[in-house]
């Protein structure tokens, strides 16, 4: 049996009264501005139980994800090479630093209108959207992790002859994992935000595209139920994805 | 099986000179402990012996083969730093196991080895713990485990008790003299504790005060009394810590 505090911990009960405080103000304003402006909660759940009942929300939810899997992944991918580089060779790595403090000054509307213009109205351009924003993201933390290694382990490694993959194996590997998941989650939450701008422009489907779809025939109501998938879906994927991953990779602390 | 090793007029300069020259030669099975005041390049010595470092003059060998900076040779050494060094994603087993890796051993027969050592340092029924889970005593018996698991021609030691609290300290002590004893390996450990030297070793390597030579070279062979051993090394190294404080830059 759990006693009433480990409940009240377990459910959060003071931010579900914040939360309470917020719908009871959110109503208010409904009522004072009307529902074009602020569509009343009611009107919004009953928005999302429309677009989960005709199935809706699987297409929009899944054509934004699956963009976001191949520019995401292919950030990953890109990424994890050029941490591999930096590890390896001391000059690729100024190069690496460099060109991620570039990208990381570049503005996600730069990359957006550039990839109109090369990639025309199609997925490509949420996609490589997605791409160049989360690279430097997920890149830089790669890096970081590769250039903590200790020294003193790699050092250890050497006294006892490991061959170079040795110690890529047991010692750079397992030390940056850590920061690999770390960066993944800060850069899939940004893949998320990033790629639903980008639908904005030249594609019919995602979460983005039915947003501004839903502004312009001021249907107001769906535009909250969208964000309010798009939030759901960011919780459902860190509880069910990177939480799970961390605490896997803190069993041995 | 454990070969001599010499050490050939081996100096070493950091900016300034640090270790002037020093020689002496270790005869297989022998417990060397290496003293000195703090500073003195004691440290920096075993890691030229290991050949984790280049030495900047002199030549080190062990079994006739020379000894390198960055260990190109073919003799296996041992270490256990100051620090466990044990990698604290895998099990106390799986650190030692992974030391035999480069030496071709099987896996059936890496793992027999690996409860071996664990249980000659006193870890039976530990193997399978990570470091973050055992004291800093027993992660550092895993370090010894370790470096017995390769089978060392030479055994090196730096202050491996130095993090460690008196009690741990005096245990350890008889630990390594015992597996000294069981093992037969030639060691060469590094301390500035003098009655941890004079409780430990068989031969005891005085260094002097920086840029180091050897002060004193004792056969710790019971011939001395304990206590007049103890005394005169505590005078010697009071004497070489005025030098070297008398020669620092202001």
């Amino acid at each position: 049996m759990l006693s009433a505090g480990r409940w009240a911990a377990r459910l959060h009960l003071p931010t579900l009264a914040v939360a309470g405080v917020v719908v009871a103000g959110w109503v208010l304003l409904s009522w004072r501005y009307g529902a074009f402006v602020l569509p009343s909660p009611l009107a919004v759940l009953h928005g999302l139980v429309e677009i989960v009942r005709s199935g809706e929300v699987w297409t929009h939810t899944g054509a934004s994800l699956g963009r976001i899997a191949v520019g995401f992944g292919g950030a990953i991918v890109v990424a994890l090479a050029l941490a591999l580089a930096a590890f390896v060779s001391r000059t690729a790595r100024g190069v690496v630093h460099d060109a991620l403090a570039v990208l990381n000054a570049t503005s996600v509307f730069v990359w957006i209108v550039v990839s109109i213009i090369w990639f025309g109205l199609s997925s490509w351009a949420p996609i490589f959207t997605t791409f160049m924003i989360t690279l430097p993201v997920v890149a830089s933390t790669l890096v970081e992790g590769v250039e903590s290694v200790d020294r003193r382990l790699l050092e250890m490694g050497d006294v006892y002859r490991l061959s170079g993959r040795q110690k890529f194996a047991a010692i750079v590997v397992p030390s940056t994992v850590p920061y690999l998941v770390a960066g993944m989650k800060v850069g899939f939450g940004l893949a998320l935000k990033v790629s639903v701008v980008a639908e904005i422009f030249g594609v019919t489907s995602g979460i983005g595209y039915v947003m501004n779809y839903s502004r312009e025939i001021l249907a107001t109501q769906m535009v909250f139920v969208w964000a309010l998938v798009m939030i759901l879906v960011m919780l459902a994927i860190d509880s069910l994805v990177f939480d799970p991953m961390a605490r896997r990779l803190a069993r041995w602390r | 099986m454990a070969v001599t090793l010499e050490v050939a007029g081996v100096g070493k300069d950091f900016l300034i000179p640090v270790i002037d020259s020093v020689s002496f030669s270790v005869e297989a099975g022998e417990f060397v402990c290496l003293l000195g005041p703090n500073g003195c390049g004691k440290t920096t010595l075993l890691r030229i012996v290991g050949g984790l470092e280049p030495p900047t003059r002199g030549t080190v060998t062990l079994g006739g083969e020379p000894v390198v900076g960055s260990g190109r040779h073919t003799r296996k050494v041992g270490v256990v730093f100051q620090e466990d060094r044990l990698l604290p994603w895998m099990t106390l087993r799986e650190n030692v196991e992974l030391v035999q890796k480069p030496l071709g051993i099987d896996g059936a027969a890496r793992r027999a080895t690996a409860a071996r050592y664990l249980a000659l340092v006193g870890l039976a029924g530990f193997e399978d713990y990570h470091p973050a889970r055992v004291s800093g005593g027993m992660r550092q018996r895993a370090a010894i485990a370790r470096a017995l698991a390769v089978e060392p021609d030479l055994l090196l030691m730096d202050e491996p008790f130095g993090a460690l609290d008196a009690q741990n300290r005096r245990i350890m002590q008889n630990e390594v003299r015992r597996i000294w004893r069981e093992t037969g390996r030639t060691i060469l450990f590094v301390t500035h504790a003098i009655e941890e030297a004079v409780a430990i070793g068989t031969t005891l390597v005085m260094l002097s005060a920086r840029p180091s030579r050897i002060r004193e070279l004792v056969r710790n062979d019971g011939r001395v009394e304990r206590s007049k051993l103890i005394d005169g090394l505590n005078t010697m190294i009071m004497e070489e810590v005025e030098r070297q404080q008398r020669s620092a830059p202001a």
